[in-house]
């Protein structure tokens, strides 16, 4: 297709700012070692500006409608309307209280018996049946969305996904046709194929973490108990790191351990021992779950 | 028979607790752990705990669990100095225990180890998510099971949450900057 992204690729994943101007003095560098002109220097520069530019709202959901058709295309929602409607209103409750109220927040419960949860940008989440079941209160569940809330609002997944499949654009007629008239065919496989790398190989190990300690922070402003993502946690470590319901969570976050101990210690720090006596909420959620085993 | 009379008491002590929890909820301690006689950090300490000491579970409050040794000695403990065994739960009070659904995981899927040789498996995992083909009308049929922020909230309500103002976790523990 072209020849620019590989290198571009190599350019941006080098850079931990995402910077257009420090990206452009590298780029400066660079063609220099290439011997570029500076016409072909400047429609370089401008490629990248375009790859890093701020997202409208509008891309924000086209990245997540076609992400979210990705994940649900690997694994369907539970055929269960009780359910899901109960982690909708406990998920929307949770994002409430977040940065980002607003956004057209919708939750699933996937068909799924590994143990994993996932969110695509512009507020789809979702969350495996194999980890819902596992879990004990609905604390512990507003935890694990409020995690997943967290990757939204900062915008985790879409930087990367959206970084990606413009990358993959550059240069291309495509990438001209997107500029004028918004995302066509080719450019949605382009997110789609890029949404499925990056499910597949996870986010910066930083993300995961600061997943954790915002979301036990929109989990205590919400009313419920905060350490029950600790207790997650836990149960995570508890269960054989071979097995196969853990490998994908495994591969695309940092180890329990490693998240427990930056949890416990960042929640010390914060004194969040103020809110530890707030709700679990383990009736409402054990009849929940009952109500939900009865109708398989 | 003093030592029966003991074993009597014993067991009539043990048995509600072993009844009530049908999973088990044992842990270990991975650190120098103090054991104090109530979940707070200026609580009098009643014993001094070396890593790998086996305890069980018995409840959790807040960053705290409440804990009985091997001794039947009894304390509380910041709820991060254990790790749970293979197998165990955290304690659970009359609530929702996954443990006790042996085979409820079953269905859906052939087996786990299987799962991406077999067709028509469900699940994500680096094999199926390679090869999805994006369902954008799933996305769509989503928006019949959404809440809206007023039906979040009632249903909040019901469980008396109260919204609280708390400010983000400094990243740095240590440097105290969020």
């Amino acid at each position: 297709m072209n020849t620019r992204s590989p290198m571009l690729n190599w350019l941006l994943r080098g850079s931990s700012c995402g910077l257009s101007a420090a990206l452009v003095l590298a780029l400066a560098g660079c063609a220099q070692l290439m011997q570029l002109q500076p016409d072909q220097l400047a429609s370089l520069a401008g490629d990248v500006k375009h790859a890093v530019a701020p997202v409208s709202v509008e891309e924000e959901e086209q990245i997540g409608q076609e992400s979210a058709a990705v994940l649900l295309g690997a694994s369907p929602p539970v055929n269960n309307p009780a359910m899901q409607a109960y982690v909708n209103r406990v998920g929307r409750w949770v994002a409430l209280h977040s940065d980002r109220p607003d956004l057209p927040w919708q939750f699933a419960v996937l068909d799924d018996n590994d143990i994993d949860a996932y969110a695509a940008p512009g507020g789809y989440v979702f969350i495996t049946k194999g980890l819902l079941l596992r879990l004990h209160s609905e604390a512990e569940l507003a935890g694990v969305l409020g995690h997943e809330i967290t990757h939204v609002v900062r915008k985790h997944h879409l930087n990367e996904i959206r970084r990606d499949s413009r990358l993959a654009l550059v240069g291309t007629a495509a990438q001209l046709e997107m500029q004028q008239h918004g995302y066509n065919s080719q450019a949605l496989a382009q997110i789609a194929a890029a949404a499925k790398l990056v499910y597949s190989r996870g986010l910066d190990k930083d993300d995961e973490f600061q997943a954790d300690r915002e979301g036990v922070v929109l989990a205590a402003r919400s009313g419920y108990d905060p350490y029950a993502l600790l207790e997650v946690l836990q149960m995570l470590q508890s269960i054989d790191p071979k097995s196969s319901k853990m490998a994908l969570l495994l591969k695309t976050h940092p180890s329990p351990a490693a998240r427990i101990a930056a949890l416990s210690e960042a929640m010390q720090a914060g004194d969040m021992e103020r809110y530890g006596n707030q709700v679990e909420g383990t009736e409402r959620f054990a009849s929940e779950m009952r109500e939900f085993v009865a109708v398989r | 028979m003093t030592t029966q009379r003991w074993l009597l008491a014993l067991a009539a002590s043990v048995l509600p607790l072993a009844v009530a929890a049908a999973v088990s909820s044992k842990a270990q301690t991975v650190q120098i752990t103090a054991m104090n006689s109530a979940p707070y950090s200026d609580a009098a300490q009643v014993a001094r705990l070396p890593v790998n000491t086996a305890l069980t579970l018995v409840e959790r409050k807040g960053g705290w669990y409440h804990v009985r040794l091997v001794n039947g000695r009894q304390g509380w403990i910041p709820m991060t100095s254990i790790k749970l065994a293979e197998g165990s739960q955290a304690p659970v009070q009359g609530g929702w225990n996954a443990g006790s659904l042996s085979g409820l995981f079953q269905s859906g899927r052939a087996s786990t180890t299987d799962a991406t040789a077999t067709t028509g498996v469900r699940g994500l995992n680096e094999g199926t998510i390679k090869n999805a083909k994006p369902d954008p009308q799933a996305v769509q049929d989503l928006a019949k099971y959404a809440a809206t922020p007023a039906a979040a909230r009632s249903f909040a309500a019901q469980l008396k949450l109260k919204s609280e103002q708390v400010a983000y976790l400094p990243k740095d523990a240590k440097g105290g900057k969020p």
